[in-house]
């Protein structure tokens, strides 16, 4: 420490203070400092009040020029060191509160449940009904009644898993409508598809119906990377008085635009607004005519052709098409009074394309490192 | 279906290159599923659908591209006769057919040819490799190249192995049984349709000829079939024997009635053109003329299904060039349809084809109107959303399992019980469907600990199966730390309260009081938990689910680490839900503060909690309205065999304020019971 000699002159003592300021880390240091400084008696100020009161008249009023600007400087950066040591002196009973919080976990969403109310959600909101069927079922609603009589070809569509032994229904309450058998039927199948459930509503309610029915369904499909044996679907069915396969474009257009959000809508100056966002190609289902499988525009390259949808810019979504006039007449229905729009769609599919996930089983296996990519 | 470009230039001038055919032809219908480009030709394989049995043939392919290109359709030969005119000289004595079954056999077409049996012409030979068909003589060639490129099966039989000589298509008769082309002998059952000769049965109609008379090199005289089958009959048939072919693939989907003869003279005529031999006559057995179906197609009714307008001119042009007979009627048009349209029944039918020919790119996007307000969902769905919300937010995540297990994971499950099990299932691993969410979930859990995962917690909220039907519910497995490591400290293994917490949060999500009890014998919790810490779980007398902590065996049959604990409880959704009380009303906030006491009371280890619950409330004074167990204690300054139990008396009037003395009367009232009744002591 540099001994306290004011003959050295105002701006040497500058110096010298600042070299001992930056040397300052604690508040006691600072108070030691500002005392050695600033104190009426025995401190660098103090020594220059004394060498000015001694000085001659004319020395006087620029030695007092130097000495204020001096005690000026010192005053202020004592402050403000001060200021800045209290910003960082911590309390009593003072946390470190850059360390991790007591959170309790939290568990992640299936991505297929995701995907699954995410649908219900858009549909109800679109005042559809929302519901789940049994998925143990009878052939009459699973195939019959959807114009699937025995040996229709279209059986072979669907590969289908049968009970050893069938079950009988543990509650029964026959039909009010339709050709529905009026006694229980034995429940032989898995069902192939959540098309069961249209039956099971329409022959038990009054035309208009407006439903999505949701949940698992099963085929004899080996596993691989686009198949499982289970897999998940969504139906949904409107009927009354002059629906249209029109209006089965729009409402499907609004579900993709919600289900896939912006991308879908693509960039909408460079296709000009108009490009439609889904496809309509004809196709063959037993319950329905016409029928359809439709596409959505890609979802990652706008329609461009890219990797994804095969150079094609479209991608496979789902098939549906116009109540086929038979089905109506198995419910209890009159085609000629009514028509309806039908569609199904796969839960995996949605959402393989919409995280881009490669391969089916994934959904399947329970990987917590996979789950916990869908967030919570 | 595949299509040589070469081939169906035949029927339709089309310059387009196969490419561009099949993008567009994928949007009217038949989508393009590969294109194998070839030196000045392409092999375009269209996936046909299970109702146009006509597009699987070159013709029928053509015909569609025809439309969509507004081309002209032309038969392929000018030489190619008029139905059930002779295409030649008769060269050969006729063979006796007759229709037994009728029923099955609608139709029968037969030619007698002396034939020289070679091999087929390059050009022939090509085309059926190209096609995937491999090429055997001449006769058999021509037989698959009609049915290649018109869609009818043929058959042609070594006329000197036919006893009689004479064809007779008949049922089967009992124990009846053929050696098929293919080799293998084959039982005949009797609802099976066979083409017999006089003495035993020597194909199998529409599914495959039989070895004995297959025509050979030495082969000098034939007997071609061209033939109707009925489509169920064919399909079952094949289905029975696990044989299919080309021929049953097109049988069963619906032949044309009205094609035996074409193809047949179509089969005569290749065979002059190749040198091959000379036919006799057509022999057409036709017991019941084809009649065509004639539609109604009402014009408003286009537009109405479709939501789109179609010119009237533009109906017609697609109607008749797809080959129906279009005569307008008053309101619409009266409509007959081609022999080859078998998937013609209704006028939706038409409109489907007036649809996609039309383009649906063409279809507005409307809304349907609403009518009335939209009925209730299933209330399973936001019920099954609250219980999901309990177990994310207790820190399990959401698996979805597949619904059927292996047999032995699912047999500790079935609490005695018979399995659901499936006839056809996948594989072993696929057997029986799930009595329980739980083996899914140690599957789940054991693959995650595989996999370096040390705390694991999931749930599944799905069905589980019972001869009895279905159920839904809600299983969870936890292994590992009870709560995440923190610095803090705290660390400790997750224990049977863990889990129980996280029950007693889903039973009071819906309002439902849950007490637990030792499982009995014979039930699941006893099958699948360690004895001591397993516990079902019921309200009422209705059983609502069980936890506990899972027995090794079940853990090493998923293969779970050795000395994993893993915890595992299972709750009912439908008990649970069909267990809720109805909404109550609100009670007034008490107005009078409530006095609280803490006692610890010595009593017996053995003692459960629920006994000395049971006791205070049996006869507690009616000011106590709550106990908690708030510690329990055994060690230092405890008998052996003892435990300190402390109780939190809470006391309350609403009428007034409880004196001191009231309070202490209370509970002195409250240890001389537990006194009394269990023999506590108060310490």
């Amino acid at each position: 420490m540099t001994t306290i000699d004011p003959s050295i002159g105002t701006d040497r003592a500058r110096a010298i203070f600042d070299e001992e300021l930056a040397g300052v880390a604690s508040a006691a240091a600072l108070q030691e400092l500002r005392n050695r400084w600033m104190a009426r008696s025995g401190s660098w100020v103090a020594a220059f009040m004394d060498l000015i009161a001694r000085a001659t008249p004319d020395q006087k009023k620029a030695l007092g020029r130097g000495a204020n600007e001096l005690k000026k400087h010192v005053e202020v950066a004592l402050a403000d060191r001060e200021a800045a040591l209290s910003a960082t002196r911590r309390p009593a009973g003072a946390v470190d509160v850059t360390l991790p919080g007591r959170a309790p976990r939290l568990g992640c969403r299936h991505p297929l449940s995701l995907v699954r109310e995410e649908v219900g959600a858009i549909f109800s909101r679109l005042g559809y009904q929302v519901l789940e069927g049994p998925e143990i079922e009878d052939d009459y609603h699973n195939f019959e009644a959807l114009n699937m009589p025995a040996e229709h070809p279209a059986r072979d569509m669907q590969d289908t898993l049968y009970l050893a032994n069938p079950l009988t229904p543990a509650s029964y309450a026959p039909p009010t409508r339709g050709l529905a058998p009026r006694a229980p039927q034995p429940l032989t199948l898995l069902r192939t598809h959540t098309s069961a459930m249209q039956i099971r509503q329409m022959e038990r309610h009054d035309p208009p119906v407006r439903l999505v029915a949701i949940g698992p369904v099963y085929r004899r499909d080996n596993l691989d990377l686009t198949h499982t044996p289970m897999f998940h679907q969504v139906e949904g069915l409107v009927v009354g008085r002059g629906i249209t396969l029109a209006d089965l474009k729009g409402t499907l257009t609004s579900m993709a635009a919600a289900l896939f959000g912006p991308a879908t809508r693509g960039d909408e100056s460079a296709r000009s607004g108009q490009a439609p966002l889904v496809r309509f190609r004809p196709s063959f289902f037993p319950y329905t005519e016409p029928s359809a499988e439709v596409d959505i525009r890609c979802i990652r390259c706008g329609g461009e052709g890219c990797p994804m949808c095969k150079r094609t810019g479209w991608l496979e979504i789902l098939g549906s098409g116009m109540v086929h006039p038979a089905v109506f007449e198995y419910v209890g229905y009159d085609p000629d009074e009514v028509t309806g729009f039908a569609f199904g769609m796969g839960i995996e599919r949605v959402a393989l394309l919409k995280w881009g996930v490669e391969d089916i089983r994934l959904f399947y296996e329970n990987d917590l490192r996979f789950l916990e990519q869908f967030g919570r | 279906m595949k299509v040589l470009l070469s081939w169906v230039r035949e029927f339709v001038d089309i310059d387009e290159p196969a490419e561009a055919i099949g993008r567009k032809l994928s949007l009217r219908g038949l989508p393009l599923e590969a294109l194998e480009p070839m030196s000045d030709d392409a092999l375009m394989d269209f996936e046909v659908t299970a109702n146009r049995p006509d597009c699987m043939s070159v013709a029928g392919i053509a015909r569609e591209i025809a439309v969509v290109y507004g081309l002209p359709f032309r038969a392929p030969h000018s030489a190619w006769p008029e139905a059930g005119a002779s295409p030649s000289p008769a060269a050969a004595p006729p063979i006796r057919i007759s229709i037994e079954a009728p029923d099955l056999c609608a139709r029968y077409v037969g030619a007698v040819a002396d034939v020289t049996i070679g091999p087929s012409p390059a050009w022939m030979a090509d085309r059926l490799n190209a096609c995937g068909v491999r090429p055997i003589s001449n006769v058999v060639d021509i037989t698959n190249y009609v049915l290649l490129e018109l869609g009818q099966p043929m058959h042609a039989f070594d006329h000197a192995r036919l006893a009689g000589p004479a064809i007779v298509v008949r049922r089967a008769r009992a124990g009846e049984t053929l050696r098929t082309l293919d080799g293998k002998p084959r039982a005949l059952a009797a609802d099976m349709l066979v083409i017999a000769d006089a003495e035993r049965a020597s194909a199998i109609g529409g599914v495959m000829g039989g070895a004995e008379s297959e025509v050979s090199a030495s082969t000098r005289r034939i007997v071609f079939e061209s033939a109707w089958f009925k489509p169920q009959s064919v399909r079952a048939t094949s289905r029975a024997l696990g044989l299919r072919t080309e021929a049953s693939m097109r049988f069963e989907r619906g032949a044309d009635l009205t094609a035996p003869a074409v193809a047949m003279a179509r089969a005569c005529e290749l065979l002059s053109q190749l040198g091959a031999g000379t036919a006799g006559p057509l022999l057409d057995v036709y017991p019941a003329r084809h009649q065509p179906a004639v539609l109604f197609l009402a014009q408003p009714r286009v537009e109405g299904l479709l939501g789109m307008h179609v010119p009237d001119a533009e109906i017609v042009r697609i109607l008749e060039a797809l080959g129906f007979g279009v005569e307008p009627v008053p309101g619409g048009w009266s409509v007959v349809a081609p022999g080859w349209r078998v998937d013609m029944h209704r006028d939706v039918d038409l409109i489907e084809e007036i649809g996609r020919h039309h383009g649906f790119e063409h279809l507005p996007a409307t809304f349907p109107g609403v009518q009335q307000a939209p009925a209730p969902s299933d209330p399973r769905i936001a019920r099954d959303a609250r219980a999901r919300r309990v177990a994310l937010a207790a820190g399990f995540s959401e698996a979805i399992s597949f619904a059927f297990i292996e047999a032995r994971h699912a047999e500790p499950f079935q609490g005695g019980e018979a399995p659901v099990a499936l006839a056809n299932p996948l594989s072993e691993k696929f057997a029986v469907m799930r009595p329980s969410l739980v083996p899914g979930l140690v599957g789940a859990v054991s693959h995650n600990r595989r996999h370096g995962r040390r705390d694991v917690q999931l749930f599944e909220i799905g069905t589980r199966f019972s001869a009895r039907g279905e159920t839904r519910a809600i299983g969870l497995a936890w292994t590992g730390l009870a709560t995440p490591d923190h610095w803090s400290g705290g660390r400790r293994d997750v224990d049977f309260f863990d889990m129980k917490g996280v029950v007693e949060q889903l039973a009071s999500l819906f309002d439902v009081e849950i007490s637990a009890r030792a499982p009995a014998e014979g039930s699941v919790a006893e099958a699948v938990l360690v004895p001591g810490r397993a516990a079902v779980l019921v309200s009422g007398d209705r059983s609502i689910g069980w936890l506990g902590q899972l027995q090794a065996a079940i853990g090493d049959a998923h293969d779970l680490p050795a000395n994993d604990v893993v915890y595992v409880a299972e709750c009912d959704l439908d008990a649970l839900s069909a267990a809720v009380a109805p909404a109550r009303m609100t009670t007034p906030l008490p107005r009078f503060p409530a006095a609280v006491r803490d006692i610890a009371m010595l009593v017996d280890e053995s003692l459960s909690a629920a006994t000395v619950r049971g006791t205070i409330r049996s006869k507690a004074p009616s000011t106590l309205v709550g106990v908690t167990e708030f510690d329990r204690y055994q060690g230092k300054g405890i008998p052996d065999g003892k435990v300190s139990l402390a109780l939190r008396l809470t006391f309350q009037s609403l009428e007034r304020t409880l004196t001191d003395s009231e309070v202490e009367a209370a509970t002195t009232a409250v240890v001389d019971l537990l006194t009394s009744e269990l023999g506590a002591v108060r310490r």
